[in-house]
């Protein structure tokens, strides 16, 4: 293999890490304000790559203009998702843990059930976009300019959450309702007011992460699926709850994957994400950044 | 003998009592159709449903005036019987596991007399070894692993070409341009890693090194992965005369996807049917790959010499609002086949059916298909299916392989 093959493998699994990452951030970012796994992660990708063709096919203004929107109708339908299902779901007297893991699971199947219903099992593309199929090359190594923007958005996201989390008044809430959500009650912050928000920005941020990826990905009904399981390795790789840990995890993903892929066959190529997350587990079990 | 091993076979035993006598008081018989309904492959299932529908409603109703043989022996054989066909739909997701509950599902509380399935040829593993025990026949209409009529199974039936026969098709294609002075000496092989990709490769890499083909590229890959780029980048890297790819849809449209942005362009691409069939594939990336030849078992241009083509395609389009491709051809021409074979064995008994179907001989010119005939060999295979190799020109699929099937020369090298 020459140095430009690996180079070009390497940049194209840190443009795919980076995008990882952000699916990850807010699978992440639920996690940490309130313990609550969300088995409807890949499905609120699925959402977001359909909420991006229906607004491209509607207004006819490039994707790459209608991010915000994107990721506005998934803070409301993340923040729906909380005050219809999981509020009540995390009520539950016994067990609310596996009440909680039904509840999320549940609501994927649903999700699933009504794209299908709505938008039909055929695959569907973005019509055209100016970004799709461009690509930029520096020798042989050629970058797609979609998963470049992705990257940069994926970054510029990183950099928003850690000014929200770290300066302003509701990352400050975020923070003190995960660390005591009893207390906070105390000092009149709502708590759900909080969880909602939190579920919303969470929702979001898959949603910016759906967006890039219907740029020059495929979407239909399951697309979720194999990201939101590359998606739990990322948090539990990079520490449960820790946003820094996702961006840090998702790049180490992309990397391991490309490299697995061009070192062994590739339909072993998950062998080697497992093999450095088994590692991970084992050395360190709250994963590189985890604080619990 | 555990409780389950024993309720199990309780079920068998029952439903093998029950079959004969429902199929000869009932005016009804019950076929099982297994396919993806949900999942990442329902675009499929959902095409097959309308294709098993279309030919279910030409049988059920006299053969709706379409002039073709094996319409009207089909239609007239079910008519003769005093019944009517009905089917029963099961989802399998393409999970081999699910698929084989679901064949005991339908055996065991639908009754049904045969079943038809199931596109995955994974799943017809699991499938036809199920219905064996029963003792219940199968039709495979659309999967097309060599390895499923060498498994010595009594009740397995395939009226289409396997792998084998369409990569032979294909070698022959290329050995033809060969002697046309075109210059092919490399082949990457791309395929996904069940069973219908593995013994793709399997027959590809045989071929090869029989005709003498140099394989520069043999990449097994995950199916559904997030990303091709490592493996697009390693074809590129093989820079061979031609790609064959054995590829679903959503992989086939992430390959095409990602050779765009890595600036890979093959000199031809060669694939083995399934996602390079499907229109869903040349809607989301048909501009870039002008010129691709894919295998298959159907054409559209054939309705120019049958007329009765173009009515059943018509028929089928009404409900779908697709034309039949090579996957919902086989599909259509699966239930004609079985209905024509209950038809003759006048029951909707298993072990009558079967031995229907190893009596079936039904010319090509009957069929909707460009096939020699229809006469299933000792292990379920009709060996008379002859595959034809289709080309992407214009924006249509059009026949270009073998001569006398042929409308337009193929353009070759693609790019």
């Amino acid at each position: 293999m020459t140095s430009q093959a690996l180079l070009q493998v390497l940049t194209s699994g840190l443009l795919m890490g980076l995008i990882y990452a952000l699916i990850a951030a807010g699978l992440s970012l639920i996690f940490g304000l309130m313990d609550v796994v969300n088995f409807a992660h890949g499905e609120f990708l699925m959402t977001a790559m359909y909420a991006m063709l229906g607004l491209v096919v509607v207004t006819h203004i490039d994707p790459m203009l209608l991010l915000p929107a994107v990721a506005a109708v998934m803070f409301v339908i993340g923040a729906a998702a909380y005050a219809g299902v999981v509020r009540h779901a995390m009520r539950s007297g016994t067990n609310s843990g596996m009440v909680q893991v039904f509840a999320t699971f549940g609501l994927a199947i649903t999700i699933r059930g009504l794209a299908q219903f709505f938008f039909t099992a055929d695959y569907r593309s973005i019509p055209t976009s100016w970004l799709a199929g461009r690509t930029v090359s520096f020798g042989d190594v050629f970058l797609p300019v979609p998963q470049l923007y992705g990257a940069a958005i994926s970054l510029a996201t990183f950099l928003g959450l850690y000014f929200l989390i770290g300066r302003t008044d509701f990352g400050k809430a975020l923070e003190a309702t995960r660390e005591d959500a009893g207390a906070v009650a105390l000092v009149g912050i709502d708590k759900n007011r909080v969880f909602a928000l939190g579920w919303g920005l969470g929702a979001a941020l898959v949603g910016l992460a759906g967006a890039i990826l219907s740029i020059f990905y495929y979407i239909h009904p399951d697309v979720g699926g194999p990201f939101a399981l590359i998606a739990y390795v990322v948090v539990a790789l990079g520490g449960f709850g820790s946003i820094y840990g996702a961006l840090v995890a998702g790049i180490i993903v992309g990397l391991v994957e490309a490299i697995t892929a061009t070192l062994l066959p590739p339909s072993l190529k998950s062998i080697g994400i497992y093999a450095v997350y088994l590692a991970v587990v084992f050395a360190r079990p709250r994963g590189l950044f985890g604080k619990i | 003998m555990d409780r389950r091993t024993l309720l199990l076979n309780g079920a068998a035993a029952a439903a093998v009592a029950a079959t004969p006598a429902l199929a000869q008081s009932g005016k009804e018989i019950v076929i099982g159709a297994l396919y993806p309904l949900s999942g990442s492959s329902a675009p499929i299932g959902v095409d097959a449903k309308h294709a098993f529908e279309t030919a279910l409603d030409i049988i059920n109703n006299n053969g709706r005036d379409i002039d073709l043989p094996l319409v009207k022996s089909a239609s007239a054989g079910i008519a003769g019987m005093g019944a009517k066909l009905k089917l029963v739909f099961a989802d399998h997701q393409g999970d081999p596991q699910k698929g084989r509950a679901e064949a005991e599902r339908l055996i065991t509380q639908d009754k049904v007399s045969a079943i038809v399935g199931t596109y995955f040829s994974s799943v017809m593993v699991t499938v036809s070894q199920t219905a064996e025990r029963y003792q219940v026949p199968v039709v495979a209409a659309d999967c097309s692993s060599p390895s499923l009529h060498r498994n010595n199974l009594k009740y397995f039936f395939r009226a289409s070409a396997h792998d084998e026969m369409f990569s032979a098709a294909m070698f022959d294609f290329l050995d033809s341009l060969r002697k046309g002075g075109q210059k092919i000496e490399s082949l990457a092989l791309f395929y996904e890693d069940t069973i219908f990709g593995t013994d793709s490769s399997t027959a590809q890499r045989k071929l090869a090194a029989d005709r003498g083909y140099k394989i520069v590229a043999d990449i097994k890959y995950r199916a559904n992965s997030p990303s091709l780029t490592a493996e697009v980048q390693q074809l590129k890297t093989s820079n061979a005369d031609v790609l064959m790819p054995s590829s679903y849809t959503t992989d086939g449209i992430l390959l095409i996807k990602t050779m765009g942005e890595l600036g890979y362009k093959p000199k031809a691409i060669l694939a083995q049917a399934a996602g390079f069939s499907e229109q869903a594939l040349y809607d989301a990336v048909g501009s870039k790959i002008e010129g691709v030849i894919t295998r298959g078992s159907f054409s559209l241009d054939l309705a120019a010499k049958r007329p009765a083509i173009a009515k059943i395609n018509e028929l089928y389009k009404a409900r779908s609002g697709k034309d039949l491709n090579d996957n919902t051809a086989r599909e259509f021409m699966a239930l004609l086949v079985l209905a024509d074979a209950i038809g003759r064995a006048k029951s909707g008994d298993g072990e009558k059916i079967r031995e229907a179907l190893a009596a079936s001989e039904i010319a090509g010119e009957a069929t909707i298909m460009p096939w020699k005939r229809v006469k299933f060999g000792p292990d379920g295979q009709n060996a008379d299916a002859d595959p034809v190799l289709l080309q992407y020109l214009g924006g249509k699929l059009v026949t270009v392989f073998p001569p006398q099937a042929a409308v337009a020369a193929a353009a070759w090298p693609m790019n």
